[in-house]
């Protein structure tokens, strides 16, 4: 039934849709973030391991990604750990799939000194990320908006750790978690200032953040500090662009800490889009939260139904509401899927069209 | 004289309960000293304070690294006892193979689960990470396992869970174990699907459902 409903074409374009956020207009229909990640590789038919080693076939993959699906967001992203790889951390990478970490390069507390700012124009994929970006804002930056995005300075320490060792540390040895978060948070500055001159959105993500793992309290103490001042360096040196944060997995918990990092819009997979409004939709912005692995297993039929009903219960948010998926939209996600969602904005998500959208969210 | 056998299993349980390692350790090293029978150490402090922990984990009182550290002090405590067992405590206990499905390394979930199974009483074979299909199922027969937990995080290995069940039917084996699975992008639709036999979103509720499985499994036996 939900699928019969036409599909209204726009007559905005990506880019201005994206912007009547920032200057606090409702858009034609709402934007919809698929988090096209190491899924771009599928696009232009290229093995993962391959496509995110190489600038131009990462540029490439994800101009064509965009071109396929017309998401709103263009996303340079292959693993959270990019960062920590620059600094140091060995990977494993593989012929299709996201590389996945290796032994942790600090084995041990003394191994900290091993731990340096990255080389942008040269440590691990940096020059990749980069020089992908640049292709693609050349490109389509006229149309769409780009982003490249890094992990917050909690999980870059994680990953440089190994997150079960970090995650004792986080009681053990506070002031050295601290001089690593430092050093994390320094690389993450200067890689969002490279980022900005490049004129790409620089989104932060903090997964090990997630309170799948940490308590408020934690977060309170090793990751929202941190946070707020890449936030405070965003607004201050990033022209106008919004500070973008996005946490997997469950994070109502960690939402008053979250609160407090001062960022202007939340990318959130596991929670209540209703109660997230509720909680923090008149400070940011919300994104989400299409259930990933639905867009993998779920039927068109059934994605449309899900994102029917967390725009439902999205719309109306204060500081505007965008349809996302939860996290990674999955490699082998069927394109078929990804238009079901993207096409769940264009029915459910409109704003010219006051009346029906209303009979429709009564008739839910 | 020797403090109370309740004092000592007090700060069996409180030492596990309060990431407190040391007092674990003291605690059970004042056990042996005591003489107080091992198993009764083991079970009533710190399986007990175990116990407590994974209730406060399951309410988002505790999160993963409080349940580590609990863990921590319960084993380095455990260390101590294990030695004065007597060998009539060894009971029989429910085997359960346990890793992370192949092509994935993230493992904290699993190690988890892991630990709130063997608290829970069950004799655990660990395959570890990146385990290779073929490896749970020849792993699951040769300890004739009850249980075997399949975990992965990611969505381009979650599948590898199927074909673990489909090895079993193919070798029609099937009906001698119970499969539980879980990880991030999970559900319980999932788990339907495949015809696995449990699902579980978090390490206290994978203790409860396996109990619940297994139970089952051995009335029907």
């Amino acid at each position: 039934m939900e699928t019969s409903i036409a599909i209204p074409d726009d007559s905005q374009s990506s880019l201005e849709r994206v912007l009547c956020y920032l200057r606090g207009e409702n858009p034609q229909r709402i934007a919809c973030f698929p988090l096209i990640l190491n899924h771009a590789a599928r696009v232009l038919g290229v093995p993962v391991g391959k496509c995110i080693r190489d600038a131009e076939l990462f540029g490439n993959a994800h101009v064509a990604a965009y071109r396929r699906y017309g998401n709103d967001l263009i996303t340079f992203l292959s693993t959270t750990s990019t960062l920590a790889e620059a600094m140091g951390q060995p990977m494993n990478f593989m012929e299709d799939d996201a590389p996945q970490l290796a032994e942790p390069l600090i084995k041990d507390l003394d191994d900290i000194k091993r731990v340096k700012v990255p080389d942008f124009t040269r440590d691990g994929r940096l020059p990749v990320y980069l020089q992908a970006t640049e292709y693609a804002v050349a490109e389509v930056g006229s149309e769409v908006c780009i982003s490249t995005v890094l992990a917050g300075p909690f999980t870059t320490a994680a990953a440089l750790r190994g997150a079960d060792v970090f995650v004792r540390d986080l009681y053990k040895n506070k002031e050295w978690v601290h001089q690593l978060l430092e050093i994390c948070c320094e690389a993450g500055l200067t890689y969002i200032d490279e980022i900005l001159k490049r004129r790409s959105l620089p989104i932060i993500v903090e997964p090990i953040g997630s309170a799948s793992l940490v308590s408020p309290r934690m977060f309170s103490e090793f990751v929202g500090p941190y946070l707020k001042r890449m936030a405070d360096h965003i607004h201050a040196n990033g022209g106008g662009f919004p500070a973008v944060l996005h946490i997997c997995g469950k994070t109502k918990p960690n939402w008053g800490p979250m609160r407090e990092a001062d960022w202007d819009i939340w990318s959130l997979d596991g929670v209540d889009m209703g109660e997230a409004k509720e909680f923090a939709g008149d400070r940011v912005c919300l994104v989400g939260n299409v259930t990933p692995t639905n867009l993998l297993k779920n039927t068109p039929a059934e994605i449309d139904a899900e994102a029917r009903e967390i725009c439902a219960k999205g719309m109306g948010s204060p500081c505007g509401f965008i349809l996302g998926s939860g996290c990674e939209v999955p490699i082998n996600t069927p394109g078929e899927s990804l238009d079901a969602l993207i096409a769940a904005a264009r029915k459910y998500g409109r704003f010219d069209q006051k009346e029906r959208c209303r009979a429709d969210a009564r008739n839910l | 004289m020797a403090r109370a056998r309740e004092a000592i299993l007090k700060d069996l349980a409180d030492g596990v309960l309060n990431l407190d390692e040391d007092l674990a350790v003291r605690a059970a090293q004042e056990a042996v000293t005591a003489g107080l029978d091992a198993y009764d150490a083991i079970t009533n402090g710190l399986v007990a304070g175990m116990n407590r922990a994974g209730e406060l984990y399951d309410q988002e009182e505790y999160f993963v690294p409080e349940l580590l550290i609990c863990s921590d002090a319960m084993y380095a405590a455990l260390a101590v006892l294990q030695p004065h067992l007597k060998k009539e405590d060894a009971r029989a206990k429910q085997k359960c193979v346990i890793g992370v499905v192949e092509g994935d390394t993230h493992d904290i979930g699993k190690n988890m689960v892991k630990i709130m199974l063997d608290v829970g009483g069950f004799e655990i074979h660990d395959l570890g990470r990146n385990v290779p299909l073929a490896s749970f199922v020849e792993k699951a027969k040769e300890v004739d396992a009850d249980l075997i937990c399949l975990s992965t995080l990611m969505t381009t290995t979650m599948d590898g869970m199927a074909t673990v069940i489909e090895m079993l039917k193919e070798e029609g084996i099937r009906d001698r174990f119970k499969v539980l699975i879980g990880g991030g992008p999970i559900s319980q639709g999932f788990a339907n699907r495949i015809g696995a036999d449990g699902y579980a979103d978090n390490a206290a509720s994978a203790v409860r459902v396996a109990k619940e499985i297994c139970k089952m499994a051995a009335a029907a036996a």
